[in-house]
């Protein structure tokens, strides 16, 4: 050996040996004589020896700005600029120092191999798999050409494309329709596949989506965990639901499956889906004939109530609720009685029972309840669904003017979506162009006039969520520049010409809120970004900066950004009052709370009458009932109903493909009740097709009575290396409401019907 | 620029040449500088600068994932990481020897690129400068570091059966026989 291995490792763990090592290299010449590359010499080492040694750690503050409740605050700990690992912020009562698991796993995802590294252009045309690395600014040159190429050829920039949803929620996000805007008048793929009948309905009832504050739920009485999972997918809930069980609440969990909340609960009860409107009316007769109803809080606050009382007494027949709903009546008494008596009571509405045909007349339909009860506008009460209180920032990213001169779209205006926030200020002549992001698929195929012929993706994986797989590849062809901005190669980037890779919260700086819980996070950069990524903000700015050096003018946005300062940008004195504090860098302390205010506990309501509206003439005129009505769920056009909640190893499209996921939950299934798998003469771990009119998958079953006879349920996810995606059996029929605030209805993604088979 | 240029000037061995040019393709960041030093091997083998660039993307870079992810890390550690304890062991090398890596945080300090850079720069003081102060380190870093992982790296990368490039396989082969002439004879020809 020509070496001591010993030697060597003292060498390098030893600091008064290095330190004499060093101090002879200096003197050796070495440093002078480096030929250089990549490492260069050291030349701080001629005059003092640095500490090289084991570092202390720094600290940052992060957020998690995913698509989730519980928006976690996050304590980052970086040594000697590598990010070591994450905890939940102490300082935030609701995170409380802990991080869900897919949180915990954050260090893997930022160091993950399979991060998207440098932007590739795909030679070989969509598909192909041929790629060719690119620089950024031949990147930027290649879009910004082809988007003049569009605003020269068709006179508009409508030709230009976007589609972002819920990949990333901080605010400077928005940055990427600035980004848009800055261009002119574009098309944006509008509306939102998650919660939108459920907001529709919230607006119809009480004129805003307005929840109470989780915390508050310690407190409560009664709580019915209405088609929500918070076991799985808000796991920082559920210290407050204990705490009221601890304290003697009853917690009722109403599923159509056995979830992991139902096994915490005081009571599960297992309902039919796409009943649980019918079982809120049912409830609200019995407890209105056992004059349990709060009449001093309804005559105050209510405006309808009769209606809807003569509406239960002639069409509400309590036999047909237990028939219909598969609940006994006596246990539908009981519960409605129970609900009556406690006080404060609260219902907490999760996203799913708002994906059927009626979705929103449901959610309007236990709104109802919790209202007749008088438990609206109460501390600890609530009919819980979400809030947007909290988000009134200045959205500077997101408020770029058009180009001078910019010529769009003069067909009806939409709305644009649950968090869209003014931009572009003044009225104009024109408008974007907005088509239906639950239809993006044939929306892409028939534009016309002009036909869209670049589409952006950011914060979003289309080809593991969006409907109608061959269709969208169809899509996606035929465009002339597909650019997907992503962290990982997925399915989307597959059908791209360009894919750009973006940075993670901890590379960037950031400020989030949650449309859950009432805290505020400052998200600080801790990390250099890895390789080539950059923030989707920075991305804009380049894409300005070539924009501009072709056609002066042309874009916007700024040439340059800083990611912090973009951040600063962003608050106003509206959220320093609402938050308690003087400025953004009290934040670098950690997470602060909004005011206590208790959702319309003054008795002000948002809606036309400015009471809780049991009856809306808004409803009637856009939904055709003005009464929140049992109205039956689609019918069966198949053997089963599937479902495709979200699953708890994952969030939607993301986390799924990191290890620590993909060791626990490696591969798709579909869960079958015991006796359907019988019938079909399926065992635990076969392989079976599950078809129908619009797909086909394969995966394997697992037998399980948590779901009922005549429902299939396989989780929304995207796995790496596996085209799985459960929303290729889904059609794209809507969801009953969502268009009125949102611009587009959703999707009724639990009425999607099957059959299986073994294979 | 003055330490280019004498670089240049110098007529290098063999071995050293071998050791810079397998760096330079490791490094290259587009299809032009990775044709020249692909070039500079002599292969047998006529591809094109595209074909090149999308086989060597394909094997090492993305934005698939990989056959062969270029990283110390993804062999020693934990699967599928980068900036984990290997890479800082690397880091710890590097600072030793005297370097300094302006990249430092952005690219891992393992990515074998940089590691060939190490290499052929602690060569170079040897072979050109006959300074032999850090000649214990390039062992330590050969037996101790590279040889741990750059086999595992060339055989995942040659087990390629989907699509296998000639010059990639031809490249591998080249990088496997310097480690090898390295390794038994420090660089003469056995």
């Amino acid at each position: 050996m020509s070496y001591s291995k010993e030697k060597v490792d003292t060498l390098l763990h030893n600091g008064i040996s290095r330190r004499n090592f060093l101090k002879g290299l200096a003197a050796s010449g070495v440093l002078s004589s480096f030929p250089g590359g990549l490492l260069e010499a050291n030349e701080d080492l001629n005059t003092k020896i640095p500490y090289l040694g084991e570092k202390s750690y720094e600290t940052f503050r992060n957020a998690c700005p995913r698509n989730c409740y519980d928006t976690c605050s996050i304590k980052t700990f970086v040594k000697d600029g590598v990010m070591q690992f994450i905890e939940g912020a102490q300082e935030s009562t609701y995170t409380r120092g802990g991080c869900c698991v897919k949180g915990n796993s954050y260090v893997k995802r930022v160091y993950s191999a399979r991060r998207l590294k440098y932007p590739m252009l795909q030679v070989g045309g969509k598909g192909s798999g041929q790629w060719k690395r690119i620089s950024w600014d031949d990147a930027m040159e290649i879009i910004a050409k082809k988007l003049l190429e569009i605003k020269k050829d068709d006179g508009t920039m409508l030709g230009a494309a976007l589609t972002k949803y819920s990949g990333n929620f901080g605010i400077t996000h928005y940055g990427i329709e600035g980004m848009f805007n800055s261009i002119g008048y574009t098309t944006r793929l509008a509306g939102t596949p998650c919660w939108p009948a459920g907001i529709d309905a919230q607006n119809l009832d009480m004129g805003n989506m307005w929840c109470n504050d989780p915390e508050e739920m310690k407190d409560s009485k009664f709580i019915i965990l209405w088609g929500v999972n918070p076991a799985s997918n808000s796991v920082h809930s559920m210290k407050y639901i204990y705490e009221a069980k601890k304290k003697g609440a009853k917690v009722v969990v109403i599923d159509p499956v056995f979830t992991e909340m139902a096994s915490k609960s005081s009571q599960y009860i297992q309902i039919k889906t796409g009943t649980d409107g019918l079982l809120a009316l049912g409830m609200q007769k019995i407890i209105i004939d056992a004059k349990l109803h709060d009449q001093k809080w309804l005559d105050a606050n209510s405006k309808g109530f009769k209606e809807l009382k003569e509406y239960l007494d002639k069409d509400i027949k309590l036999d047909d609720v237990s028939k219909v709903t598969g609940i006994p009546l006596e246990m539908i008494k009981e519960l409605a009685l129970s609900f009556a008596k406690a006080k404060p009571a609260t219902i907490w509405m999760g996203y799913g029972m708002q994906r059927h045909t009626n979705g929103g007349s449901m959610i309007r339909a236990i709104d109802a309840l919790v209202a007749v009860t008088g438990n609206v506008g109460k501390y600890a009460g609530g009919a819980r669904y979400g809030h947007l209180s909290t988000w009134g920032f200045n959205y500077a990213a997101l408020s770029m003017p058009k180009p001078e001169g910019s010529v769009g779209y003069t067909g009806p205006e939409g709305a644009k979506g649950e968090f869209a926030h003014g931009g572009g200020g003044e009225k104009a002549a024109y408008t974007d162009r907005f088509l239906n992001i639950n239809k993006t698929a044939r929306e892409l195929l028939n534009s016309k006039g002009p036909k869209v012929r670049l589409l952006w993706v950011a914060c979003k994986n289309p080809f593991s969520q969006d409907f109608d797989r061959n269709q969208l590849i169809r899509a996606f062809k035929q465009l002339d520049m597909v650019v997907v901005a992503d962290q990982f190669f997925n399915e989307t980037a597959k059908w791209a010409d360009i894919v750009l890779p973006v940075a993670t919260q901890f590379e960037e700086n950031d400020v989030n809120v949650s449309y859950w819980h009432y805290w505020l996070s400052l998200n600080e950069q801790a990390i250099k970004p890895i390789f080539e990524v950059k923030s989707d903000v920075q991305i804009a700015a380049l894409l300005s900066k070539h924009m501009n050096k072709l056609e002066k003018g042309s874009c916007t946005f700024p040439q340059s950004v800083d990611t912090k300062e973009m951040t600063i940008k962003e608050f106003n004195p509206g959220i320093y009052a609402q938050f308690g504090i003087k400025s953004w860098e009290e934040l670098k302390h950690g997470p602060v709370k909004a005011k206590a205010v208790i959702p319309y506990a003054d008795g002000k309501f948002q809606t036309p009458s400015g009471k809780y509206e049991f009856y809306s003439e808004k409803a009637l005129e856009l939904f055709g009932s003005a009464l929140p009505k049992y109205l039956e769920v689609r019918k069966p056009y198949d053997k089963f109903r599937m479902t495709s909640p979200h699953s708890r190893w994952s969030l939607h499209s993301q986390f799924q493909n990191l290890e620590w996921m993909e060791d626990v939950h490696p591969e798709p299934s579909v869960y079958i009740n015991p006796d359907d798998a019988k019938m079909k003469m399926v065992n635990e771990g076969d392989t079976v097709a599950v078809f129908n009119k619009q797909g086909l998958l394969r995966l394997k079953a697992k037998i399980t009575d948590n779901v009922q006879p005549g429902t299939v349920l396989m989780y929304e996810q995207w796995y790496n290396n596996n085209i799985y995606n459960v929303n290729e059996l889904v059609d794209d029929t809507s969801s009953d409401m969502g268009a009125f605030k949102t611009g587009a209805p959703g999707v009724a993604l639990h009425d999607t019907f099957v059959n299986f088979r073994k294979i | 620029m003055k330490k280019k240029i004498e670089e240049n000037a110098i007529q290098l061995s063999k071995r050293l040449q071998m050791s810079k040019t397998l760096r330079d393709i490791f490094t290259s960041q587009d299809s032009t500088s990775l044709k020249i030093a692909f070039d500079a091997l002599e292969s047998p083998i006529a591809i094109s600068e595209e074909l090149l660039e999308s086989d060597f993307n394909r094997y090492f870079i993305g934005p698939l994932s990989p056959i062969a992810d270029p990283f110390s890390s993804i062999y020693l550690d934990e699967l599928d990481q980068v900036m984990s304890k290997s890479t800082l062991k690397v880091r710890a090398l590097y600072e030793t020897m005297g370097f300094s890596f302006p990249q430092q945080n952005q690219i891992p300090d393992d990515h074998i690129g940089i590691e060939l850079d190490a290499y052929y720069q602690l060569l170079y003081i040897e072979e050109v400068k006959n300074i032999d102060y850090l000649r214990e380190l390039r062992h330590y870093f050969l037996h101790e570091h590279l040889n741990l992982w750059i086999p595992l790296f060339i055989e995942r990368a040659l087990a390629c059966k989907e699509g296998p490039s000639k010059a990639m396989v031809y490249i591998l082969t080249q990088l496997k026989s310097f480690l090898i002439r390295e390794t038994n004879t420090q660089g003469v020809p056995a």
